[in-house]
């Protein structure tokens, strides 16, 4: 087995009183793509964003690469207690939002340099060369000097997108990227996203797209009510559900 | 030059032009700068005590919270012109007791008798043997320092509202990034913050143009007093006598306020362009959405 990149163990979270997730374990190695599906309100995007601790679990294990993160008991619950560990992570594990959340003040090039040269304190000139390739590979290069609302949609995704390989994450994290776009603008991310899984990278992806989910996943993990209700290998799985839940959802996504 | 002295021989333009020049006119035009300096010290500072306000306002710290929430309620809610009347000797008695104290530790007599407030002559500000300057600097260094206490709780609303307004997604996409809270507010909040402070800001910009005349309450001859004064109809008794010309002089101020609050506009109105990028409209939209 190859080396795990993510580890999840037994992760709890509850918001109020309403309990999220109720321990979910998932494990995504190196180089494998991992598809997160369920209704809305299973749980699967606070499971990704628990995972670059955007959330703080309350219960279970969180290992990257091998390094568990180290917890404090705080009055107010339970957080992270190393921060250069916490922003180790979060450079380590890029995310591609629902909204894209392009900064709106910088030019797309700026999206894609800033974090690389303010957190990663690397050279402006190197990261601004290497920024133009990540561009170039997503196809809006020449929309490097734009501002994010003078771009489509789909655009911005994919310049979110650059900014995240720009981090030379070990993990990629999307969080139902294409849910907010037109069908023809959809495609034109799903294109890249299929080219990164294609590359070998390790992604995890929150989606509400059967066929993506399908064509690009080496495992889908269905969650329900802050479970893990089935997985499996993408072909059995859409194929054979063996869940009554899993049967309903997916007669209800096809349908829609 | 015109040959100014005897004014009663003049007449037409040489009349006017020796009127117009006369040492209380040429107080009437520097008083202009007067309003000018006033604005330019009172703007910065103004804003200083603004983010003061505002980010004590959203400290963590509980007694910061408090006293910058409180500063922002304190004086938005009592009227400006209470303010504008006690601010000046509040900080003028402030000063001149620490004085007392720190000069004049022998003198056992209260500083307060009745209604008399009295301090030791060494802690006099400015002391008695100023030169008329000095008077005229120290008063309106509190008359400035007055205005920006009151107009810098307005702007600490303003710039409160304004980091309240940014985007939660854009802040927290750059905690997901790595970045620390301090690179959070530097790189991705101020910047963000100017489209929604701007125009709040330009708002008050103008109110405290307008606001100026109330220097006069404050003891400082700006160009209403001086409009006032010379407009005024004078007699034979005066050497340039002419009847009530106030109207004149007051159309004169409308215009010079109107060029000021048209240069403000244009000067707004570029900031407002160089800072937004679509990105107002372009969440504006969203939200409508």
């Amino acid at each position: 087995m190859t080396q795990a990149v993510i580890e999840l163990q037994q992760i709890e979270k509850s918001f109020g009183t309403l309990s999220v997730l109720k321990g979910v374990s998932i494990t995504a190695h190196k180089g494998e793509v991992i598809s997160l599906i369920g209704s809305s309100g299973s749980g699967k995007s606070t499971l990704l964003r628990c995972a670059n601790l955007l959330e703080w679990a309350e219960g279970g294990n969180i290992l990257i690469e091998g390094d568990a993160v180290r917890w404090k008991e705080t009055s107010s619950g339970r957080k992270p207690a190393d921060a250069a560990q916490l922003i180790s992570i979060r450079t380590n594990l890029s995310m591609v939002f629902q909204q894209f959340n392009l900064w709106s003040h910088m030019t797309i090039l700026q999206n894609v340099t800033e974090a690389p040269v303010s957190v990663l304190g690397r050279d402006r000139k190197e990261v601004e060369a290497e920024a133009l390739n990540w561009l170039d590979k997503v196809g809006i290069v020449d929309k490097a000097d734009n501002y994010p609302s003078q771009l489509s949609g789909g655009q911005q995704q994919r310049a979110a997108i650059a900014r995240a390989l720009a981090m030379q994450p070990r993990a990629l994290l999307f969080d139902e990227p294409t849910s907010a776009l037109d069908p023809e603008l959809e495609q034109e991310v799903v294109k890249v996203i299929k080219q990164l899984a294609a590359e070998g990278r390790t992604m995890i992806l929150v989606t509400h797209d059967m066929a993506l989910a399908r064509d690009v996943s080496d495992r889908v993990v269905f969650l329900h009510q802050g479970l893990i209700e089935e997985e499996g290998e993408p072909a059995e799985l859409f194929a054979n559900p063996k869940s009554e839940r899993l049967r309903q959802f997916l007669s209800a996504t096809a349908t829609s | 030059m015109f040959d100014c002295v005897d004014p009663k021989s003049l007449e037409g333009l040489t009349w006017l032009a020796c009127y117009l020049t006369t040492g209380k006119h040429m107080a009437f035009y520097a008083s202009f700068a007067t309003v000018l300096f006033l604005l330019a010290l009172t703007a910065p500072l103004a804003m200083l005590f603004g983010f003061g306000g505002a980010l004590a306002s959203r400290s963590a710290v509980l007694p910061l919270r408090l006293f910058g929430k409180g500063y922002i309620a304190m004086v938005r809610g009592i009227p400006d012109i209470v303010f504008f009347l006690f601010m000046p000797i509040a900080i003028d008695q402030l000063l001149e007791t620490v004085r007392h104290k720190l000069l004049c530790p022998d003198v056992v007599e209260p500083i307060r008798r009745g209604n008399d407030f009295v301090v030791c002559t060494a802690a006099k500000l400015p002391l008695g043997a100023a030169d008329q300057w000095v008077h005229e600097l120290y008063g309106f260094l509190l008359a400035s320092l007055s205005f920006a206490i009151v107009f810098g709780a307005f702007a600490g609303n303003t710039l409160y509202g304004a980091m309240q307004a940014v985007p939660r997604a854009q802040l927290e996409t750059a905690s997901a990034y790595g970045m620390t809270q301090r690179q959070i507010f530097w790189r991705i909040l101020m910047p963000q913050m100017w489209v929604y402070a701007l125009p709040g800001l330009s708002n008050l910009w103008q109110i405290l143009i307008k606001a100026t005349p109330l220097l006069f309450l404050l003891g400082v001859e700006d160009i209403v007093y001086w409009a006032r004064e010379l407009g005024g109809a004078k007699t034979s008794a005066f050497s340039y006598p002419h009847p009530d010309w106030r109207l004149y002089y007051f159309l004169f101020l409308l215009i010079f306020y109107l060029m000021l609050t048209q240069l403000s506009e244009r000067v707004f109105g570029w900031l407002i362009r160089k800072t937004d990028h679509g990105a107002l409209s372009a969440h504006a939209a969203r939200a409508g959405s």
